[in-house]
């Protein structure tokens, strides 16, 4: 059975919560029961190793954070591998954020061979502050974009798909 | 992450030169490092802590005893669970509670986790780089995945098992005052003990090849301040020790060790009797190599550590016993477990101070509380390890600077300073790391 996770990083700090937002909006979706695959959903409060610890034994993994790009707040980015490195290393003095975690799975071959990676551009990261209503309105469209490329490839047809 | 040089070039008399670093990888938090050179000596050579004070001691006055263990988890995302364990006995101590075993053994488990998870990430991550000539570790995972791979590994277990006790583990919230708000359940307990049973080989095979690296032989002299616990190795209780004969209980802490600010740094640095002294994984194993089993303290012949070792770069190997006692000790603790009637002992507060300490992974954490009748925080005291190691890495670097030869170009001296002060694994705060190095030849 092929595992697939979908890992949404985030913080509690405002639209850094995009990431958790994904997630919840996912969880709600209620995919387990169409989808028959081993799906896990995870929500990380930081990259490091923990992120690493979640690509081992996983086939597929769709990762979702906050992005900063100057892009309009709300936008969501399809981010390739390679771009990844760039734009988190721009964006992240931390030790080991998205762009080293991920360089330290290739390094150790644990960079699963389906990795997806979406962005959503933030407006502001202030700490005690919710998300701003175009990153929450992001959250829940990606969350369904996400959903739709499992359904259509691993899960049977939606019962009011096949109606359709 | 990358290190900025920066040298101007040396002048033909007097070799002046000047080095600056504006960022050191992999160390904790915000500091700086200004060395002069003139001839053959060091003039002056000042590590520099310029971080903003955090205040946590006065965000906690007023606040209620029973919100102080999830405040001081915030200080580090590393080890929480030290700062909550430090907290508790120090309440406790206030209001005079007793905690039963079952309690002390699962703080001890828990505590266990945190030093597998911290040790780990500094052996393979922080530390091991340096001793093999590697930038960073994503440049040794390369040419070594599986060392690294292991020391993940072996870190993701002690998240586990924090996370078995405190729901999370970064900032666990199931510590308080009394014990837990919640025993783990009997399954879960039973999973993470085969778990850390099965880890014996790794973290034996970690002590093994911590043992082969090569390191410098560089004797020092220093006084070595740990804990000491009954039959057992400090983890969570004990009585403070140094290796002059100290024997003494939290309360008289202030009585024998000085905290005093200096000019250049916003941390408080510590003394005993006038002078620096090392707390940390080496200065544990110093003064309680006697708590380890047979086949700990063959472990550490093998690897040649001398019983005191004076070289703070067996710190390593320290670090990596410790690692392979915490998840067998965890094991031991995990054992016959049962769910007990009450996870905490009931707790009345009374007016008074209290006085507590436990050993962070990187060393001596102590704790004072002054609180109010409703058991609300008048005034806190807190020195973490960190700050009472700052005098010893100022010596540690002069002393090891002088070792290794001033002969040596910038870059090499930059290098050699960021290897001794990563040694300790110093957590100057848990947000940004930053190390600046001003290097002079007069």
């Amino acid at each position: 059975m092929t595992n697939v996770r979908v890992i949404g990083i985030g913080s509690p700090a405002g639209d850094d919560q995009a990431g958790w937002l994904v997630v919840d909006a996912l969880q709600r979706l209620d995919l387990t029961e169409r989808l028959p695959c081993a799906l896990r959903i995870v929500a990380l409060d930081r990259p490091s190793a923990q992120l690493i610890h979640e690509f081992e034994d996983a086939d597929v993994v769709v990762l979702v954070d906050a992005t900063r790009t100057g892009a309009r707040p709300g936008t969501v980015h399809r981010i390739a591998r390679s771009e990844c490195f760039e734009v988190d290393r721009s964006l992240s003095g931390h030790q080991l954020g998205v762009a080293s975690a991920l360089e330290l799975a290739d390094a150790l071959e644990l960079l699963p061979a389906d990795l997806r990676i979406y962005g959503i551009e933030m407006q502001s990261a202030m700490a005690n502050c919710g998300p701003s209503h175009c990153v929450a309105s992001a959250a829940c469209e990606l969350a369904q974009i996400i959903a739709d490329e499992l359904l259509q490839r691993f899960g049977a047809p939606a019962a009011s798909d096949a109606a359709g | 992450m990358t290190d900025q040089f920066q040298s101007s070039p040396a002048r033909s008399e007097g070799r002046t030169v000047q080095i600056d670093v504006p960022a050191l990888a992999r160390v904790e938090g915000e500091g700086a490092l200004h060395l002069r050179i003139r001839g053959d000596e060091i003039e002056e050579l000042v590590l520099q802590i310029y971080e903003p004070p955090r205040l946590f001691e006065k965000a906690l006055e007023g606040r209620s005893f029973e919100e102080v263990p999830d405040m001081v988890a915030r200080i580090c995302g590393i080890c929480p669970v030290a700062y909550q364990i430090s907290a508790v006995n120090a309440l406790e101590s206030a209001f005079d509670i007793k905690v039963d075993p079952w309690v002390q053994a699962m703080r001890r488990a828990l505590y266990c986790g945190e030093w597998i998870e911290s040790h780990c990430l500094h052996i393979h991550l922080l530390a091991a780089p340096d001793f093999f000539g590697y930038e960073s570790a994503i440049q040794m995972a390369r040419e070594h995945p599986e060392v690294v791979r292991r020391g993940l590994k072996l870190q993701g277990l002690g998240n586990d098992l924090i996370r078995l006790f405190g729901a999370r583990s970064v900032h666990p919230v199931s510590v308080r005052v009394g014990g837990f708000h919640r025993a783990p359940a009997v399954n879960e307990v039973a999973a993470m003990r085969e778990r850390l049973y099965a880890a014996l080989i790794d973290s034996e095979a970690l002590v093994r090849w911590t043992g082969s690296i090569r390191v410098p032989d560089d004797q020092q002299r220093f006084p070595s301040v740990a804990m000491r616990s009954g039959e057992e190795y400090p983890i969570q209780r004990g009585y403070i020790s140094a290796d002059d004969g100290l024997a003494i209980g939290p309360e008289q802490f202030e009585h024998h060790f000085t905290q005093q600010h200096v000019a250049y740094s916003t941390a408080l640095y510590s003394h005993y009797r006038g002078g620096a002294y090392l707390v940390g994984p080496l200065a544990r194993l110093n003064l309680n190599r006697d708590r380890l089993t047979a086949a700990h303290q063959q472990l550490l012949q093998d690897a040649g550590i001398a019983a005191p070792s004076a070289n703070m770069f067996n710190s390593v190997v320290a670090r990596a016993v410790e690692v392979h006692y915490a998840i067998g000790e965890a094991a031991r603790l995990l054992e016959n477990y049962k769910i007990p009637t009450s996870p905490a002992a009931a707790v009345t507060p009374r007016a008074g101070v209290g006085y507590g300490c436990s050993e962070a992974p990187r060393g001596l954490l102590w704790h004072r509380y002054r609180v109010d009748a409703q058991g609300q925080i008048l005034e806190a005291n807190i020195i973490p390890p960190t700050s009472q190691n700052q005098a010893r890495i100022e010596q540690d670097l002069r002393l090891s600077l002088l070792a290794f030869g001033l002969h040596h170009d910038d870059e090499q001296l930059r290098l050699h300073c960021e290897k001794v002060i990563r040694n300790y694994d110093p957590c100057i705060s848990c947000a940004t790391h930053f190390l600046r190095l001003r290097t002079e030849r007069l």
